[in-house]
């Protein structure tokens, strides 16, 4: 029997998508846990900000910090774009029109007639060039036993995580700040927040655009060592992210990270071990239908923890009843 | 002070209207379709026969002097992705051929199998170029045969036509009318699922967002029932109706009826709701696999109006759908338990304190639910091919539907489908087929800006 994936368990806290999924989480934890958005379309966010950079390293040509603006106009336009209409309705409509939009950017980007620039079903590759320049490790393989990382991935990862970390503070003080108490006054009660004079849609749309940005930036990072995949941007990764953010705390700042570490620690430990299983005909599954495993698994684990726990690990049970 | 405030309302309201024109426009610049299409579809095995696919071409020979058919003639199509496929015309000298993929395909008559072996098809073109959108059947590849050679250098049987000439741009009349008749099937198969949705909406305030994998459900049934156990059509859809309405109420009794126990807000609800979709998608796909399930029936043309084609389950399949909404809306409208839920989608506590038990109205809502999701699923599958992600796809219709006609009516889900099914449809005449959803989005969209409570809703309940 090989045990491998257990080492391979603890090399996802270097894994692009620990990383990414921590950054898209917190965005997300800026919009439902702190504003009480219902944001049901995090994965268009991610999309569009990915395809922006993608776009505009691969097709345009643009320097790393273009390429970023860019980036972040997207997931501001996109947030414009939902948030206007439904800001001002009921918690409700703002979780249709985004699971919605989410679908569509997925379906749109998929178009044969534009794949010149997305690259269809294919997705793109590339994204790293401008990243990669400016990778000062010198060029060899770092890690030990199964482990192993080139020189850029560890660069993505040292970057990745400065990077989420500057946004969870970031977070933290805005929380902090009178803006943060604003919109928890608004996840608690909007009446009263609009009672004392404030712009609540105003303040919503704020909140819709900084986590949002934080969910395309996410993809950057996601991006630079893979390759952007739109079947990787659907319905499952905004239910992912849902899982992590309850999981760590959806009324914390450091909830998502943890949370996302965790997630992706026991995903990989429990795909290792179904492979396992599978492979040495303990359980009547076939490898195909392993597959699907960990997304049932996710599916659960997410009824489970609202029902039962929906401050998560790190929250405040008072904080965490998201009334409506 | 009042003044300021509606006056920036109107500004947010035209900044929104430009954004979504320039969203519009951007998506018209891209052009029609044309292009090979990379859907993830599966590759489907050769032997599958045009039921097999949602979309088809229809090829008619005649001949030029006195539009006779002319049968036996083979004909040669070759398409995307190493599409080639050879068919030999009926007595009436026609032959449909489903075909897989989304793009151009070029049809080709093989002269040589002509009557006398002369006869060359009047168009000039060989092969012709047919562009195939998604989920179009029958597109048509008539051809005039006349013993004249139009052009010498396309006599060869080797398909190597070199002038690619599209065929000539079809009447408006062919545009519109396909796509309508489409839309209005569609649009009635979703309503179904729309009213359960809004439905249950209505009753207890929760957005199902797993209603889909109800209507995946039914669709499983039928196929299931007629694909693999041979039954007649009917015992699928009857037992897609019955199974999904005892899914509706198992779910309801295993997990809606306890949180509700628990005083669980509508937030975390719609959240555990989003898990029980994601764990109920993947079940279906461990059991059925990843790939397209093609429910048996016959896919020739069974009525032709003009250039619209249908085939027999598209004449049923809205007759049947009609019949039950005209039941549903009597149920609604007529009987204690209908009156009982409308009272209680009006005000649950007034309702209950009336003394209607409002657990009961829940729980047939959630049966009624689950059995119309299920109709829907069943009949979906013989519209088109089905899979374990489905209702996935089509619950974004749904949700833009009860938007359109206002959450929690149930009248209005049905004129929101209808609308939405259509727009999407014929929005295709401009922008490609798979860009079509983004027209269900504006529409989405405008209808929140201009009129939040959507078509048929009243104000006081977006709250």
């Amino acid at each position: 029997m090989d045990f491998s994936f257990v080492p391979l368990a603890f090399g996802q806290l270097l894994s692009p998508l620990t990383i990414g999924y921590a950054l898209a989480a917190l965005g997300l934890a800026v919009h439902f846990g702190f504003t009480g958005l219902l944001n049901f379309g995090q994965a268009g966010f991610m999309a569009v900000g990915g395809y922006a950079f993608a776009i505009t390293t691969t097709e345009f040509g643009w320097p790393l910090w273009a390429s970023i603006l860019a980036t972040v106009l997207g997931s501001v336009l996109f947030a414009l774009l939902l948030g206007i209409p439904t800001l001002r309705l009921r918690a409700d409509y703002l979780s249709i029109v985004t699971i919605a939009a989410a679908e569509i950017v997925r379906y749109t980007v998929k178009t044969p007639a534009i794949s010149s620039f997305t690259g269809g079903s294919d997705g793109i590759n590339g994204s790293s060039i401008t990243f990669d320049k400016l990778d000062p490790l010198p060029d060899i393989t770092y890690g030990f036993g199964v482990l192993r990382f080139t020189n850029d991935d560890l660069w993505i990862a040292i970057v990745g995580w400065i990077v989420v970390i500057l946004a969870a503070f970031l977070v933290r003080q805005l929380m902090r700040s009178p803006w943060g108490r604003i919109v928890k006054g608004i996840r608690e009660d909007e009446d009263a927040v609009r009672s004392l004079g404030k712009n609540v849609t105003w303040y919503k749309m704020q909140s819709l655009i900084l986590g949002g940005v934080l969910g395309g930036l996410a993809t950057v990072i996601v991006i630079i060592p893979t390759s952007l995949q739109p079947d990787n941007y659907g319905t499952q990764t905004t239910f992912f992210l849902y899982t992590i953010v309850l999981l760590g705390g959806a009324t914390t700042v450091f909830g998502p990270i943890i949370g996302s570490i965790i997630f992706w620690f026991v995903l990989s430990i429990t795909d290792g071990l179904l492979t396992l299983l599978v492979a040495n005909h303990l359980i009547p599954l076939t490898s195909i239908q392993q597959g699907p495993i960990r997304f049932i698994l996710v599916g659960i684990a997410l009824m489970l923890l609202v029902i039962f726990r929906p401050q998560g690990i790190f929250g405040n049970k008072r904080e965490a009843h998201f009334s409506v | 002070m009042v003044k300021a405030r509606t006056g920036r309302m109107r500004l947010t309201r035209w900044v929104l209207g430009l954004l979504a024109l320039a969203f519009a426009v951007s998506a018209l610049a891209v052009g029609p379709a044309g292009s090979a299409s990379a859907a993830p579809t599966p590759v489907p095995t050769p032997a599958q026969t045009a039921a097999a696919y949602p979309q088809s071409i229809g090829i008619w020979v005649r001949l030029a002097s006195d539009k006779s058919n002319v049968a036996g003639v083979s004909v040669l199509i070759t398409g995307p992705k190493g599409f080639s496929q050879t068919v030999t015309t009926d007595k009436g000298g026609r032959a449909l051929v489903g075909v897989p993929y989304v793009g151009d395909y070029k049809v080709k008559i093989d002269v040589a199998s002509t009557p006398g072996g002369k006869l060359y098809p009047t168009t000039g073109v060989a092969p012709r170029i047919v562009a195939v959108d998604k989920g179009d059947p029958g597109i048509p590849a008539f051809f005039l045969l006349s013993p004249t050679i139009p052009n010498p250098s396309s006599g060869g049987s080797g398909g190597s036509g070199g002038s690619n000439q599209p065929t000539t741009s079809p009447s408006l009349g062919d545009l519109i009318f396909p796509r309508l008749a489409t839309g209005l099937i569609f649009g009635l198969l979703i309503a179904l699922a729309s009213v359960g949705v809004s439905l249950i909406y209505g009753t207890t305030g929760l957005n199902n967002f797993a209603h889909g994998e109800l209507v995946t459900f039914g669709a499983l049934v039928g196929y299931t029932v007629s694909g693999l156990w041979g039954m007649p059509g009917w015992l699928g859809i009857l037992l897609a109706v019955l199974l999904g309405g005892a899914f509706g109420w198992v779910q309801d009794l295993g997990l809606w009826k306890p949180l509700r126990k628990r005083r669980i807000a509508l937030i975390p609800l719609m959240i555990v709701s989003i898990g029980l979709s994601l764990a109920v998608r993947y079940i279906f796909q461990i059991a059925y696999g990843p790939d397209l399930l093609v429910t048996p029936s016959d896919s020739s043309s069974f009525l032709n109006l003009g250039p619209v084609h249908l085939r027999f389950t598209d004449v049923t399949s809205p007759i049947i759908a009609i019949v039950v909404l005209l039941v549903v809306a009597y149920v609604m409208l007529r009987t204690r338990i209908g009156k009982a839920t409308r009272a209680v989608a009006d005000n649950g506590a007034l309702a209950s304190a009336s003394g209607i038990n409002v657990e009961r109205v829940i729980r047939f809502v959630w049966v009624l639910g689950g059995a119309l999701a299920g109709l829907s699923g069943a009949l979906i599958g013989y519209y088109q091919p089905v899979s374990w992600q489905t209702g996935a796809s089509v619950l974004l219709l749904i949700f833009a539907s009860v938007t359109l006609g206002g959450l929690g009516t149930a009248f209005g889900a049905l004129v929101g489908s209808l609308i939405i099914s259509v727009l999407v449809d014929e929005s295709t005449i401009v922008i490609p087929s798979n860009m079509k959803l983004v027209a269900a989005l504006l529409v989405m969209i405008i209808i929140l800006i201009f009129r939040p409570q959507g078509i048929l809703g009243r104000r006081d309940r977006i709250g």
